[in-house]
Formats: structure tokens, C-alpha cells, sequence
């Protein structure tokens, strides 16, 4: 890999997209494979993939906002990395195709004779039926495409000059943008997940995956800079000062995430009403119970204690540790909120929750490097860079 | 690379009017240390007077007992605990501005945060008073605390309402001490300008022996930031304790898991309402405004649309949900809420808190002082009415429809919530006599004068060594 340092353009890209690719072909392949094997199986473990890197670009792209709005300096040496990540957003709907297919897998207020004798099915069939399932995706896709496109298109203009309207212009789209993502993301979670188990419902829901994605996308941005930095890129630019900062970030929405988790698990423990706790009731029984306890310890606990201390957040090498595990861990959940619905006791990880992530995963990730490495990667016509580069953290 | 900083043409100074340091302690010190103004004097004694009727009421209350409320079966919460949730969540906005604003490297919150804290600790204090009264035998209030005695009589660790006392009690202190740490500084300043002998000896024990040394600002920052980042937490924990009053209860319209969150933001939204009410009418009067400047209350604008639509999106989720159940009781007492005999109540609620914020889109209303001042009044009625609303809509039409009924407060219910403004505004007058109320050693720090680099030295050494 290599790096102009006039144009902050990957003169050499590396080779790091093409591994990507081969990997999400073979993982592709390996999907097809599982597909015939347990088609069942393999809905679930595609669905957990599938939401996997879709939150992971949603939680950048919430970022993305966020920087803008809040007009953040700090963060514009490293903007084009979630950048890159909510721009291979819109892809997502190609592979939201095969969730169409596997409907019947995977939601069963799907089927109209299980509707036919349930109650409250019936009640909910004018929001839970396939026809309006699929018109809402396609909704989220098309606002996600345009608040993507838009908000790469303009950045990238910027570089051509340094024209301060376009960093106003930038801060104009994410104000309204916020609220569809709001909306957006908690729908989609609504229906995506939630309603795998249609009976069961929680308002706070939404909330709870948009937190775990943007614990996600907050550790793959250290992973990414610490990465090209290992491949001598940016070495000057970002500092320990970023690090820190990413690194409170990372745990402060840990902590939030945690927070919503508790709240959840929380009000729906001390109600006790059962139509409720049995949602977690599912995700005690059998080696569930051990998946529970991992992500309690493994999410929260572990990382709370490791990352409160300064030094840690500066250690590279012990963030990228707690980085990937904190992908793990958002992995983790999302498995846990879907896999159960499948496999009602065994918690056991199959080859094709493997294949499904190198699948998506490794498309996600060739065509997030395809475009990083497509434009300079620093945002190099905004007027703050100076200010950005030298930021000081606490 | 362009390694330079720039200042940026959008960014106006933070404090107008190109203050000395000198400047900003004069202003500051003098509103304390000048001839009291008459106004302060009239509106003492209205404050002070509706802060009596207060305590005269709270001993009627304590004489007669809790009926002479409203409250009936099952209305068994009525005003007292919508006061209580009303009060503590103004407290929060100055928590954010203290702490949170702190860590986010928000340098704008200096010019506000003295008197946004010094307004949480009393609305802390307004809010305690609540829930000690509603307990009926008040003169017992200590047998919340976990005691040890020879009965072996505990306090119910599971009830919600003890988790409140530790919630607000923990609040309380923490704000306090972090209040008072960050006075300690100007309390010194007004010590050393002291010019009669009690004023030095009191602003001398106050000041627990400040010099301004190197030394003691090191660890001054220090213990700054650990109290930041302990109160950070605290911003979304005590609003968050305080929902589950509510929500681990089995109540339609109580029991909804987006109720933490929902309170917090909610809380943060009342509270810069509370905090910008204040600020407009006290900066006018004592004629602070290059200290608190149009940009400061475009922020706080900003963060009151964020923060009420966060409150208008719970709204709208509890309602969808509670379609969504597919309960019946859920969507009863959702369509009751809005349709129902306190449907003015919820429709006033969602004009203030959804509506009302929305003129803050355009960049002109944002910036007009008196249209701002409206939308805090309006706000602030409009909070007061989701806690009634949730409180009291839930309450009145609950499982046995033989027990219906219609609350009406008493004259005793309207006159403690009065009598509450009455106390927080007598302590905040108090305050501002008596008390810095902007930070001086703070608001110095982000004069340009105090950048070592204003005058253009190499920007590169900025960078700390790690």
C-alpha cells in the first residue's frame, strides 16, 4: 500500500480488496452450498450476516452526521472512512433479495394459515404482511441511498477546492437526515428482527440495535486507521490523540449500549409479565444461557474494566484487540437475537454462519475499499484538516 | 500538508466585546460586590413570599394529612409526583453543560454552566421536597435509609421508590461538590477583592485556602475531570431510576421498555428550557451580553430541537407499539391518552414539546431572544404536562372500569406546585447576589488573550507529547 503525500490519493491500493473479494466469493459459494444442505439454517445465519454490516454502515453513517452537525474537528482526518462504509449501504439491497426469498423461514407471520389461527397475528396483519414488508425495505433502501450518495457526492466535491459552503451545505443534509435515520433504523429493526418473533414486542428495540452499530462502526474505524498506519499510511496525520478520542468514543457508546440493554432486559425481568419474558426466557434455555452470559461479560463487564483507563485507550495494540472483539460481540448479539428462533436449545456456531459472513462480509469489504482507495483519503479541501490533524484530546 | 490551523470565518468569538481579564472580573465580581439593585429587592420578596405559602402549605399538609389533595383510588400519585419528576428532570440540563459538554471539549458552556449547575442543585432540592411530603408521616422520612437496627427492619431494596432516594441523593451530592469545586477558583478572586473584613474571613473559608498556584490548578483540572466524568453517568442514570417509578410497574402506559432513555432526553429538554428562561431574563437585567451571547442560545436552541424530537420520537413509538402488541389494555390506554378525558392534556403536551420546538429550524427564530423565550415558557409548561399525562391518564383509567374516575387537583395541589417555583426562584435570587454567576476563571480560559498561540507562534508544539 501506498500513499501520495501531495494528493493523499492510494497511489497503491494494496491487495487487501482482493482478498476481501476472493473471501466473500468462496463465503458466496459456501452460502449456495448451505442453502441445499439446511435452507433453514441458512436464512438465519445469512439474516444475522446480513445485519451485521448493514449496521455496521448505518452506525457510520449516524457518525457521518453527527460529525456534521455537530461541526467535530477532530474527526475530519478520518472522515472518509465512514464514509466509505454507509456508501456501500445501497448494496445492501441486493443482498436483501435472498431475506425475500427466505421469508417463510424466517418470519412466521408470513405464513397465512398460522395467521388464520392466531389472535393477535391477525391484529397485526396490515403492518406484518409480506407485501408492505418488502414496500417498507425498499423504502429504507432508497433513504439510505440518497442520504449515502448525497453526503459522499458533496464531501467529494469538496476536495476539488476548498469551498466552506459545501462543509454548511454538508451540515444542512445531515439535520433532517438524522430523523429519517431515526425512523429508518428503528423500523427496520422492527421488522428485520423484532418481528422473528411476532408476538413479542419492546419499544426500546430500535434504539438497542442503532446502539450496537454504533459501537460497531466506532471500532472499525480504530481497526482501519490502525491498519493503514501498519502499512505506513497516514502516519503523521492521525496521532494518539485521535486514538483517545475514537477510544472514548467507542466506550461511551459501549456503555450506551449497555445502558438500552439493561433497560430492556430490565423492566421486562421485574414486570414479569409472560408474554414478555419469554423472549429472554428463549435465550436462557439450553447453551443460549452460556451465549447470555458472554455477551453480559464479554460486551460490557470485560471491555468496561480494560478500556476506562487513559493509557488503554492509547495502546494500539490492546485497542485493536478490543476493537475486534467488540465486532465479535456486536456479532454475538445480533446472533443471539436471531438464532434462537431456529436452533431453540443448541448454541452451537455452524460452518455456514461462517460462510454467511464471509459472504456479505467480504463483498461489504471489497466494496468498502474500493471506494476508499478510489478518492483522497483524507478530505483534503476542508478548510479545518489543519485544525483536524492537530487536534489535542483530554 | 497544510499543517495550519485555521480559524474558521463561521466561528465568532466566544465572549464579545474583546474582553481584558480584568474586564471579565469587574463585570462578574460586581453584580456581588455593588449596591443591591431594586429589583432584585421586589422580586425577593414575591419569590420569598410564595416560598412561605410554600412551608405554611407542607405544615397544613403535614397537620391534616395527604387527603386534602386530589388524590383518590386509584389516582393514588397525583401533582406531588409529577412535581417531583417535573423538578428533577430541570436538574439535568445543568449536568449536561457541566459534564458532558466538559468532556465533548464544548468550550461555549463556560459562559452558562455556573448557573445552569447552581440551578440544578436547586431544582434537586425543589424536587426532594415532593416525594418527603408524599410519604405521609414525613417525621419518619429516615427509615428510608438503610439503618441498622434491632429490629432487623430494612427498607424494600426492591422498590423503586428507594432507588430514588439513592438516585437524587447521589445527584445531589455529586452536583454539588462538582458546583462548588469550580467556584472555589472565583471564590478566591472575590476573597482577595474583599474590601470589609467579613467578606474576606467568609470568601476565605469558602475559598479552602486557594492561592493559584501552578500546583493546585494541576490538580484543580484534575479533579475536575474525574467529576466530570463521574457526573456523566449521573445524567442518564437518575432520569433513567426515576422512569422506573413507572416502568416496572405493570401499568398500561408505564410499562414500556423505551422509558429510560425517554426520560433522559425529556429531562435534558426541560431542563435547557428551565436553564434558557433563566439566562434570558438574567442577562438582560444585569446586562451580561457579551458574556452570554446570542451564539450561546443558538446552541442551547439547537440542543432543545434534538432533544425534543428524541422525546416526540418516543411518542410516536409507545403509540406504535402499543398497536403493535396487539394488547388490548396497551391500546386502550394509548387511545385514552389522546381521545380520552385528558386528551387537552396530551394534545397540549405534544404542541409544546413537538411543535412548539420546531421553529428553531429556521436559523432567524433561533437567534430572536423574545421568540426564544416564549418557546422555553412553552416548553416548559409542555414538559410539566407529559409527566401529568403519563401519571395521571394511566392512574385514573386503570383494570376495573368500576373505579373510573376524573382527577381534579385541590387548591392545595396548585398552591405547592407554585409554592415550589416560589422556593427555586427565592434560592436562585440568592445565588446570583451572593455567588459569581459565570464562571470568571473559566470564561477567561476561552478569551483569545489566553490562547499562548494568539499572537501566531508555531502551531506544532501544540501537539502534547504522548
Amino acid at each position: 500500500m501506498k500513499m501520495d503525500q501531495k494528493t493523499y490519493s492510494l497511489t497503491d491500493p494494496g491487495s487487501f480488496g482482493k482478498i476481501a473479494l476472493i473471501l466473500g466469493i468462496i463465503g458466496l459459494a459456501g452460502c449456495a452450498a448451505g442453502y441445499f444442505v439446511d435452507p433453514g439454517r441458512f436464512f438465519h445465519s445469512y439474516l444475522t450476516a446480513f445485519s451485521f454490516w448493514t449496521t455496521l454502515g448505518l452506525g457510520a453513517l449516524f457518525f457521518l452526521m453527527l460529525h456534521h452537525l455537530t461541526g467535530a474537528t477532530w474527526s475530519i482526518v478520518i472522515r472518509r472512512i465512514p464514509e466509505s462504509l454507509m456508501s456501500v449501504l445501497p448494496y445492501m439491497a441486493l443482498f436483501f433479495i435472498p431475506i425475500i426469498f427466505g421469508m417463510k423461514e424466517l418470519y412466521h407471520w408470513s405464513h397465512p394459515e398460522i395467521v388464520a389461527g392466531d389472535h393477535l397475528l391477525q391484529g397485526k396483519a396490515s403492518y406484518l404482511n409480506a407485501r408492505f414488508f418488502i414496500i417498507r425495505a425498499v423504502a429504507f433502501f432508497v433513504v439510505w441511498f440518497f442520504l449515502s450518495r448525497i453526503l459522499y457526492k458533496n464531501s467529494i466535491n469538496q476536495d476539488s477546492g476548498s469551498d466552506g459552503n459545501l462543509t454548511d451545505k454538508l451540515r444542512k443534509i445531515s439535520a433532517p437526515g438524522m430523523i429519517l435515520f431515526a425512523f429508518t433504523v428503528t423500523y427496520a429493526a422492527f421488522d428485520w428482527l423484532m418481528s422473528m418473533d411476532a408476538h413479542w414486542y419492546s419499544t426500546i428495540f430500535g434504539v438497542y440495535i442503532f446502539a450496537g452499530g454504533l459501537v460497531s462502526a466506532l471500532a472499525f474505524f480504530s481497526i482501519t486507521v490502525i491498519s493503514l498506519q501498519k502499512n505506513k499510511v497516514l502516519e503523521t496525520e492521525i496521532t494518539s490523540e485521535h486514538y483517545h478520542d475514537l477510544g472514548k468514543l467507542t466506550f461511551a457508546f459501549m456503555i450506551f449500549w449497555a445502558y438500552v440493554a439493561f433497560s430492556q432486559y430490565f423492566l421486562i425481568w421485574y414486570a414479569n409479565i409472560p408474554e414478555e419474558t419469554i423472549w429472554f426466557d428463549h435465550r436462557y434455555q439450553g447453551g443460549w444461557k452460556y451465549a447470555t452470559l458472554l455477551i453480559v461479560f464479554g460486551y460490557f463487564v470485560m471491555p468496561f474494566i480494560i478500556l476506562i483507563s487513559r493509557g488503554a485507550k492509547r495502546n494500539l495494540t490492546l485497542m485493536r484487540i478490543m476493537a475486534f472483539w467488540l465486532l465479535f460481540m456486536h456479532w454475538l448479539d445480533l446472533y443471539w437475537i436471531i438464532m434462537p428462533n431456529h436452533e431453540h436449545y443448541r448454541a452451537m456456531i455452524s460452518w455456514i454462519d461462517i460462510a454467511a459472513m464471509m459472504g456479505v462480509g467480504g463483498i461489504y469489504l471489497w466494496l468498502f475499499w474500493r471506494k476508499f482507495s478510489s478518492n483522497p483519503i483524507v478530505p483534503v479541501g476542508d478548510a479545518r484538516l489543519g485544525n483536524s490533524v492537530n487536534t489535542i484530546s483530554n | 500538508m497544510d499543517n495550519r490551523m485555521v480559524s474558521v470565518a463561521a466561528e465568532e468569538p466566544l465572549i464579545m466585546g474583546n474582553q481584558t481579564f480584568h474586564a471579565v472580573t469587574d463585570t462578574i465580581s460586581k453584580i456581588i460586590e455593588g449596591k443591591t439593585p431594586k429589583l432584585w429587592y421586589l422580586a425577593i420578596s414575591i419569590s420569598g413570599s410564595v416560598a412561605l405559602m410554600f412551608f405554611g402549605l407542607i405544615g397544613y399538609l403535614v397537620w391534616q394529612g395527604i387527603g386534602i389533595w386530589g388524590l383518590q383510588i386509584p389516582v393514588a400519585w397525583g401533582w406531588a409526583i409529577v412535581n417531583f419528576v417535573f423538578w428533577v428532570g430541570i436538574g439535568h440540563a445543568g449536568t449536561l453543560i457541566s459534564a458532558i459538554l466538559f468532556l465533548l471539549r464544548q468550550r461555549w458552556r463556560t459562559s452558562i454552566n455556573r448557573f445552569a449547575e447552581a440551578m440544578t442543585i436547586f431544582a434537586v432540592i425543589c424536587a426532594g421536597v415532593f416525594p418527603a411530603i408524599h410519604v405521609g408521616r414525613m417525621w419518619v422520612l429516615h427509615w428510608v435509609f438503610p439503618l441498622p437496627n434491632q429490629m432487623s427492619l430494612w427498607p424494600n431494596f426492591r422498590s423503586p421508590l428507594l432507588w430514588d432516594f439513592f438516585a437524587v441523593g447521589t445527584y445531589f451530592t455529586c452536583s454539588f461538590l462538582f458546583w462548588y469545586l469550580g467556584l472555589v477558583p472565583d471564590l478566591a478572586t472575590l476573597r482577595d477583592r474583599a474590601t470589609n473584613k467579613i467578606k474576606k474571613i467568609i470568601f476565605g473559608i469558602l475559598s479552602i485556602g486557594w492561592r493559584g498556584g501552578n500546583r493546585q490548578w494541576k490538580h484543580y483540572e484534575l479533579a475536575y475531570l474525574l467529576l466530570a466524568g463521574i457526573s456523566t453517568p449521573l445524567v442518564l442514570s437518575v432520569h433513567s431510576v426515576v422512569s422506573t417509578d413507572f416502568s416496572v410497574s405493570i401499568l398500561p402506559g408505564w410499562h414500556t421498555t423505551i422509558f429510560p432513555p425517554y426520560f433522559v432526553a425529556g429531562a435534558i429538554f426541560s431542563g435547557f428550557a428551565m436553564v434558557m428562561t433563566l439566562a434570558i431574563i438574567t442577562r438582560k437585567i444585569f446586562g451580561l451580553e457579551n458574556f452570554i451571547t446570542v451564539n450561546h442560545l443558538e446552541k442551547m436552541n439547537k440542543i432543545m430541537l434534538v432533544t425534543g424530537m428524541m422525546v416526540g420520537y418516543a411518542y410516536s413509538c409507545e403509540f406504535f407499539i402499543a398497536w403493535y402488541s396487539g394488547n388490548i389494555y396497551e391500546q386502550f390506554a394509548f387511545i385514552n391518552r389522546a381521545f380520552g378525558p385528558y386528551a387537552w392534556a396530551y394534545w397540549i403536551m405534544v404542541t409544546c414539546n413537538v411543535a412548539v420546538p420546531q421553529i428553531f429550524w429556521f436559523k432567524k427564530l433561533r437567534r430572536s431572544v423574545p421568540v426564544m423565550f416564549v418557546a422555553t415558557i412553552f416548553i416548559n409548561i409542555g414538559m410539566w404536562f407529559e409527566r401529568f399525562v403519563i401519571v395521571v391518564t394511566s392512574l385514573s383509567a386503570d383494570f376495573l372500569p368500576s373505579s373510573w374516575g376524573y382527577f381534579s387537583p385541590t387548591k392545595y395541589d396548585i398552591g405547592l406546585l407554585i409554592g415550589s417555583f416560589g422556593l427555586f426562584f427565592t434560592l436562585f435570587l440568592l445565588f446570583l447576589r451572593f455567588l459569581p454567576m459565570i464562571a470568571m476563571s473559566e470564561v477567561k480560559g476561552v478569551l483569545p488573550q489566553a490562547d499562548p498561540h494568539h499572537h501566531g507562534h508555531d502551531i506544532a508544539n501544540r501537539r502534547r507529547d504522548s
